[in-house]
This record gives structure tokens, sequence and C-alpha cells, in this order.
């Protein structure tokens, strides 16, 4: 992909001034004024949008679940996720801090298609170059009349509210967003009832990631068909942030086309290996909780459907690369060790279960484990997969399970006190 | 109505109901830890995991609805290997103290372990440590190492009582509950979270160590410390039968905790209600009858005297008696009857308020039988104003029945009005400072000690019941009245128990009309309704 959409303005002057003269804020005009709300949740439909947090769920589709209808007693709530708290992933911050009025736009924009009465920002709170960049630009934005009563003369009031997390990752969780952004502790909710009919404070509410609303006005603009034609095919569409780290020459955030090939996005526009001489060993591609991928597998492009029939997912989309170089005991302890302290500690599989891979995990690479502590390892993962309330359990479970599979030669080998890794 | 299927047996319940309820009145057991019928649904300790066909997770049987044509397993394999799952992942971090746990006996992990986990466990590395007999507030203690976490003390606190005490602190497995800095778990219904705390984790100091349970005797009756009347559970030492070689006889009470009740109390107590067994403990007991200054009489002698000395007062409207609010209505019956049958004796009732009514159960009004004795003693004066005419000399024989719980409780009479009263007759089982005036004590059973009826404030009469014997020779109330009845010459019937007496009552006094001990049951009747289904 030649055109830059997403990060058009990345390294640009993020004024107001700038991003209108780009032709900000004309979807948003051009969508109050001439379509309904229902025209725009068919559009979204059409352009095959799919969430871009992590699941990948039809983002019209999802927004089709809020009530059609308004119930003047229940407000309407619209989240945008800003929390990226999953390791690997920095693209929404680099569109918060190089972009923030692309955000304001798109959120205002997916508002109007639920008629909401108030979106919120939920940014991550170590996010503080994004937040400040986000405030001064709500502001602008209110003064202008892109938020607020009457938006645009269109009789349609909303408003914007920025809400700064405190640091846990299970915020990023949609309904623990819900509980943190209420004021409570961030406890994931089991559903149903589902946000679109009891959300935020019980009311209808919609969320979704930066990153997808971002696509929204540029859809709005260009079209669905334009929109479904970029990328793979019509499940697998857009244009898509990658978030390149590990050992790669020049890691960072690339905006391709969904369903880029990895190998091109490594050796290409990553700048290849970090060392010549150390070969592609393993990667993440969805960010830390999803299945890992040995090199092999390595041949697939990005998109939500490729990597699912590989076995992992495009989560996220944080592609972390490690190369020959990398102890698989230790980048699991490590990924382990994540998931125990970031677990809620609400249910009862992942509070415990967390703690006691993690344990296991430390005995294998320390030597003090035996062969069926392995065993054990692989059935307290499975006993968290599938039996808790959000899918962090499910997070915590599935590298534990795909690193066993892939690379259980140097689990066995750290047992067995081989001295010589065998990758 | 939805139909579904419940491990091959279909089914048929409300709408809206969830799995769980659903199984549960089918007699079918889900294992659940944080679920709780008073409490909102928490859907965290994942033991009541079930398979729901086409369903590609297993669903929390609590927070799922019924849908029609459900077809629902509770104890396939499937099941039964995630139900083990999680008893494994709670035990991992346990303490496994139970010898030294209060809550042994009754405790949820020790039920589930014997019937849910594979009963061996696969952990081997260091526990998590946390702090134990953490003092959270005047009545609980913490146990932070047994906690499961389920939430049902937070949720207590937060839903029922509305103070919010009680929080989680920390991530993961360091996740604690523990009350907020600078506060303390103080409400006045603090005890309910041991209650509902399925393990060891919350226990009550008063409890704490006293016994073990399976050495309780529980019987079903009545808090009489305030108009309420919330149904509990009363349990009483039984260690004579598991301690013979010191051949100790120990019945007291021990604890006293609420029984669903949710025409009443729903599922909930107030900690002065579940402690005022402690009262009626501490209460100096009369021993045995005695006449004036301290001389011990024996029964007969003393009814025979009191008889004579509420005769003759009687005869010339020089008599007068003074109840509590809290005893039961058989007794107000017995002496009821008694009074009719002597002439003219002059009754007041002796109110007791404090503080006042709030908004979930506790009463100011703490006499536990007003409305009882209103409705079988009819037309009464305050027994201030009996104590009055004492003291403008108009009363030769006054009788006080002094209370049944409390010795607090009791009327108490100055010294000025006491010297113009000829024959003060004390009926009640503390040797309180009205006792101590008397010229004559008939020791009474106290609350703890006798059966009875009680009647809330809202007109439902229920069933309390002997839960012990008397600490002294202390008899019913209502057959004191008996006994003074056969000096007397007044015809009484030949009541051998509180339910005959009942049967009396009911024939001849309104409200209770039709009602028996039995009919009474376990819950009780509202008179009212029970007026609208009779008529």
């Amino acid at each position: 992909m030649s055109e830059k959409i997403l990060t058009r303005n990345v390294g640009k002057d993020a004024s107001l001034a700038a991003y209108e003269a780009q032709g900000g804020y004309r979807s948003l005009r051009k969508t109050l004024d001439s379509m309904s709300p229902a025209d725009l949740i068919e559009l979204v439909k059409k352009s095959g949008l799919r969430g871009r947090g992590g699941a990948g769920f039809p983002t019209g589709l999802k927004w089709s679940f809020m009530p059609k209808e308004k119930d003047p007693a229940r407000p309407h709530y619209l989240l945008n996720n800003a929390d990226e708290s999953e390791p690997g992933t920095f693209k929404d911050r680099l569109l918060m801090e190089h972009d923030p009025h692309l955000v304001v736009e798109s959120t205002m924009l997916s508002g109007y298609a639920m008629q909401t009465d108030i979106c919120f920002i939920y940014i991550r709170g170590e996010y503080v170059q994004a937040t400040k960049m986000l405030e001064r630009a709500i502001a602008e934005a209110y003064d202008k009349g892109y938020i607020g009563k009457n938006i645009l003369g269109s009789g349609w009031n909303c408003e914007l509210v920025l809400h700064r997390g405190a640091g846990a990752y299970i915020c990023g969780e949609e309904t623990a967003l819900m509980s943190s952004l209420e004021g409570d502790r961030g406890y994931p909710r089991f559903k149903p009832p589902f946000p679109a009919v009891s959300g935020v404070w019980g009311m209808p509410t919609t969320i979704n990631n930066t990153e997808t609303m971002a696509c929204v006005p540029f859809i709005v603009e260009r079209g669905a068909e334009w929109f479904s034609r970029i990328g793979k095919d019509e499940k697998n569409s857009g244009p898509k942030l990658y978030c390149l780290s590990g050992h790669v020459k020049r890691p960072g955030v690339y905006e391709e086309d969904m369903g880029f090939p990895l190998m091109e996005l490594i050796h290409g526009l990553g700048g290849g290996m970090l060392h010549d001489d150390r070969p592609l060993k393993a990667c993440v591609p969805g960010g830390i909780s999803v299945p890992v991928l040995r090199a092999e597998d390595c041949e697939v492009d990005l998109d939500f459907d490729s990597l699912s029939e590989k076995g992992s997912a495009l989560g996220s989309a944080g592609i972390m690369i490690m190369d020959s170089s990398t102890c698989m005991v230790e980048a699991l302890l490590r990924t382990t060790h994540f998931f125990a302290h970031e677990s809620c500690g609400q249910c009862t599989p992942c509070r415990e279960g967390c703690g006691w891979m993690e344990r296991i995990l430390t005995r294998v690479l320390n030597g003090q484990a035996s062969s069926k502590d392995l065993e054990l390892l692989l059935d307290v993962a499975n006993h968290i997969e599938g039996q808790t309330i959000c899918a962090l359990g499910d997070a915590a479970a599935w590298p534990v399970q795909s690193y066993l599979k892939w690379f259980r030669g140097e689990f066995e080998a750290k047992i067995n006190k081989e001295a010589e890794c065998p990758s | 109505m939805p139909k579904l299927t419940v491990d091959g047996h279909e089914i048929e319940v409300a709408p809206g109901t969830t799995l769980l309820q659903a199984a549960l009145s089918q007699g079918r057991e889900v294992p659940h830890y944080c679920y709780h019928a008073g409490l909102s649904i928490a859907g965290n300790c994942r033991m009541c995991l079930v398979e729901v066909e086409q369903a590609p997770k297993l669903v929390i049987a609590c927070a799922t609805p019924v849908a029609e044509g459900m077809v629902v397993h509770t104890r396939n394999d499937r099941v039964k290997q995630a139900q083990a799952s999680i008893m494994e992942f709670l035990l991992i971090n346990h303490p496994l103290d139970c010898t030294i746990c209060d809550q042994a006996g009754e405790c949820r992990l020790q039920e589930y372990a014997a019937e849910y986990s594979t009963g061996r466990s696969r952990y081997e590395d260091p526990k998590v440590l946390f702090n134990k007999a953490v003092d959270i507030g005047k009545h609980v203690l913490l146990d932070q190492e047994r906690c499961i976490q389920c939430s049902r003390c937070t949720r207590f606190c937060d839903e029922v009582t509305g103070t919010g005490e009680l929080a989680f602190f920390q991530r993961g497995e360091r996740t604690m509950i523990g009350v907020y800095p600078e506060r303390r778990l103080d409400n006045p219904y603090s005890g309910n979270v041991v209650d509902i705390c399925p393990v060891g984790a919350l226990t009550l100091k008063e409890f704490r160590f006293q016994s073990r349970v399976w050495y309780l005797k529980n019987t079903p009756s009545v808090c009489a410390g305030c108009a309420r009347g919330c149904n509990v559970m009363v349990s009483v030492g039984m260690q004579q039968e598991m301690m013979t070689t010191t051949g100790q006889f120990d019945d007291r009470v021990q604890r006293v905790v609420p029984r669903v009740n949710e025409e009443v109390n729903d599922y909930w107590m107030c900690d002065e209600g579940r402690l005022s067994y402690q009262r009626e403990a501490a209460g100096e007991r009369i021993a045995s009858a005695e006449g004036p200054a301290g001389t011990e009489l024996d029964w007969d002698a003393a009814v025979l005297q009191a008889a004579e000395q509420l005769k003759q007062a009687a005869g010339s409207g020089r008599a007068a008696a003074i109840f509590t609010t809290r005893l039961v209505s058989e007794t107000y019956f017995a002496w009821h009857k008694l009074f009719e049958g002597l002439g003219q004796v002059r009754v007041g009732l002796h109110r007791i308020a404090r503080g006042a009514d709030d908004k979930l159960l506790i009463r100011a009004d703490k006499g536990a039988n007003a409305q009882g004795a209103a409705w079988v003693l009819g037309r009464t004066d305050d027994a201030q104003a009996v104590l009055d005419a004492a003291g403008r000399g108009e009363i030769d024989t006054l009788l006080v029945f002094g209370d049944t719980l409390d010795p607090e409780d009791t009327p108490r009479i100055d010294e000025e009005t006491r010297g113009r009263v000829q024959h003060l007759i004390y009926v009640g089982p503390f040797l309180d400072a009205t006792a101590r005036q008397a010229s004559l004590l008939l020791p009474a059973a106290a609350w703890s000690e006798a059966a009875g009826s009680l009647v809330n404030f809202e007109g439902r009469v229920q069933w309390s019941r002997r839960c012990h014997r008397p600490r002294s020779e202390g008899r019913p109330g209502w057959r004191i009245a008996a006994d003074v009845a056969g000096h007397a010459a007044v015809e009484l019937p030949q009541w051998s128990s509180a339910a005959e007496v009942l049967e009396s009552l009911a024939q001849s006094v309104e409200p209770f009309r039709g009602m028996s001990e039995e009919r009474l049951g376990l819950l009780g009747i509202s008179a009212k309704s029970h007026a609208t289904a009779t008529a």
C-alpha cells in the first residue's frame, strides 16, 4: 500500500486547523447532514470492518445490537477503548499522539450511529502525552461545535469525556473497563447481559477499539466498497496498523493492508532480523496472549482468518519477533508472570491458576522440576481456559498451551538439566 | 413457562429463573460458593459450571437464565472435571487448617472436597501467605488465608446494609478481603457476614473456639430482642454426651444465627439480637422460690402465698400486675385468666423502647410480643400508671413479671413506692433490682428455656421454642399462673404444655383463632392473612 490512511498525519501538525485543512471533520458533517444513524450502521456493516482490539467482531453488527428506539430515561453510551495494555501493542498510542482529532472525530461519528448521549475515551493511564494531545483536541472540538449541544446544527447532543485508567491490564477488557469507568474495581462482568442491553451504569453501551473507530471517517468519506476492497477479502479488509517489536532491525508501527504477509513485514519493512546470524525462531503475532507461531508457520498473511488457520490470532496485531537466541522457557515464564500479575483475582481458575503456572515454570527454568510437571502445567492451563468470566483466563492459557506444543523439547531440556538448549 | 431438561428430567419453571435455582428447586445439588439467594449474582467462584447442550463452553448455572428447550447436564464427566478443577484451584493456597477452624463441620470447602474433588492435591509449591485473625470489627475476625474471594461479605455490606466497609484489596492471587483504611466492620448487622461466609474466613469473636459445631444441638426459634421477631436457630452445647468422663453438663446457648423467613427477616438478623443470649446468660438468676428476707420456700408454699396475697387484694380492688412486653402470649393468657377469676386486678404493660426503627430489621420497640400482649390482655394501663397508683397507696399486692431476656428491661420501682405496697410478688428469671425488693420471688424460665408464641409488629404469630433446660427452678410463666390458680380456687384448664395453652388461647382470643403449634410451624402465620383465609 502506498497511500497511508490511518497514519497520514503521523509526524505532522496535530492542530485542529491542520486537521480540517486535510478534510477533517468533513465526514462528521456529511453524516450529520445527510445520513440517518441506521444508514451509518448499514454502511459500516457493508464495509466489513472488524474490531481491531483483539476479537475481530464485525463492528456494524455490534452497533446494531443497540436499541433502535431510544428510551429517554436510558441514555446511550459509547466507549472508545484506548486502554492499550496488551504487551507488544502500541498502535492506538500513535494515533492519539499524532492525530488526536481523528480519534475525536471518529468517536463522535461512531457515537452518532448509536445516538449516544456521552462518549468516553478510556485511555491507558501511562499514556501521558496521548492524554495531553487528546485533552487539547477535545477542547478545540468543543469550541468548534463538533461536540456538545446540537452538534453542527443536527439537533444531536453528545458529550465527549476523556477518562484515564490507573494502570491495570484488565481494564482493557470491555466489561472491566465499564466497572472501572463507574469508579469500581476493574472487574469483568459475566455476559449476558451484553453491554448493548446493560453496560455502563446499566445503560445501553457499545465499546470499540480506538483503531476500529478511526476507520469510520474514511469509510464515510470513500465508501464501504472502497474499504472492503482493501486487504485480503471481504472479511479481512481495510487498512491495518501492525506493531512490530522484538528481534528486528526496525521495530515500530506500520500501516499496511489487512492481510499483509508476516515475512514481508519482518524482512521488508522491519529491516530483517536484528542479528543476521540469528534466524527467526518464533513469533507471537497478536499481542502476548495469542498462541505462538513457530518459524515454519510464519509464512502467513496477517489477517483474522489466515492466522486463525495457523492456530493463532491477529489479536491486537502486536507482532513480537523472537530469534534463535530466545529461551522459550524464559519467554513463557515472562509471559505467565505478566498474567499472574495482571489477573484481577475475581474468579477462581485465573486467580489461582496463573500463579500456579508461574511457580511451576520458575521451577522448570531453575532445573527444579520433574517431567510430570509439564503435564501438570498443561493441565492447569486447560482448566483455566474456558472457565473464567473474561478472556484473560484464556489469554493466560493459550501461550502455555502453544509454547508446550511447539517447544516442548526446550522445557524437557531444562528439566533434564541439559547444558545446551536444543533449539 | 419454559420447559427444560435437567439431567434427563424435564421440568417447567418460571421465566427468568436461573439454571441454579431451577436445579435446586428439583432437589439437584449444584455446588456453589458465591451465589447467595439474598445477594446479587457475582459469578466468580465458578463452582456451579454446568453443561448446556449447544453452548460452546460450560456456563455458570447461577447467572444463566433458563430457556425453552435447554438441555442441561449438572453431573456429566465434563462438569465433574470442571468441578474437580475448581476445587483444586481453591485448595492450592488454602491453609487446610480445619483442625483449628471454627467452620469445620459446616464448611463448604470441606463438603465439596468430599463430594466434588479428586481427593488429592498436585500442588507442591509454597502457598500464598496472608494475615490470620485480623480484627476487622467489634464482632468479626478475618482469616485472609482461608478466604476464597467469593465476595458474599462485600456484597452484603454493599447491598444489604449499604455500609460498604469491606472490599477486595490487591490483585490476582494476592487478592484479599479487608476493611477500608480507618474503617471497621461495625454496622449493626456485621455478624451476618460470618453466617454467609462459606468457609472459615470470617468468624464471630463470641463463638470463636467455643465449640465444635458437631457438639451443638440446634433448635429453630424466634429472637425476642425486638418486635421484628427474626427467625433464628439457637445452638446449645451438648457436650455432656461427648464428655462423660468429666460429667460436665453444659447446655448453654453457644450461638444464635438467623433462619430464613422471607416474610420476616429474609436471611439476616442484627448483632444485638444475635448476641441477646449473652444478656440472658449473664443475668443473675433466682435459684428457687423465696419468701421475705431471702427465706427459701418450697414451690407449693410460695404459690400458696402468692395466691392468698393476690386474692385478698383483688377482693378489695387493690391488686395490680405489671408485665414486660416480651413474654409469650401463653403467659399473658394464663395470668389474664387467673386475674379474671380473682376479680379486679389492674394490669400495666411495661414497654421497652430503645433507639429507632431502621430500614432493614431493627425495631425501636424491643418488646417482642407487645402485639400479643395487647391482643390477649385487651385494655391495659401503662406500667407507670400502675406504679403511680401504687405510689399513692392504692395497691396492696403488686405482681411484677420481670423480663425473660434481659434483666435491664424489667421495670424499676422506687423505694417510696415499694414502701407503700404491702406485697411485692416478683415472677421472672432474673434476680434484678426489682426482684431484690420483692417480698416473694417465683423463678420463671427465661426466653430460651420455655416455648410460646410471639407476635411481631406486623401481627405475625410465631412459635418460640425451648432450646435447653432452665438454668434454675424457673418454670414457664403460664405454668406459674396455673399453679397460683390452683391455690386461689380459680379454675383453669389442666395445661401440660405451652402448646395446650395456645389451644385455649386459640378458642378465646380472636386473632389467634384456629392457631396451634403445628400450624404455626417453623415460619409462623400472619394473623391478618390467617383471618382472611379462615373467614
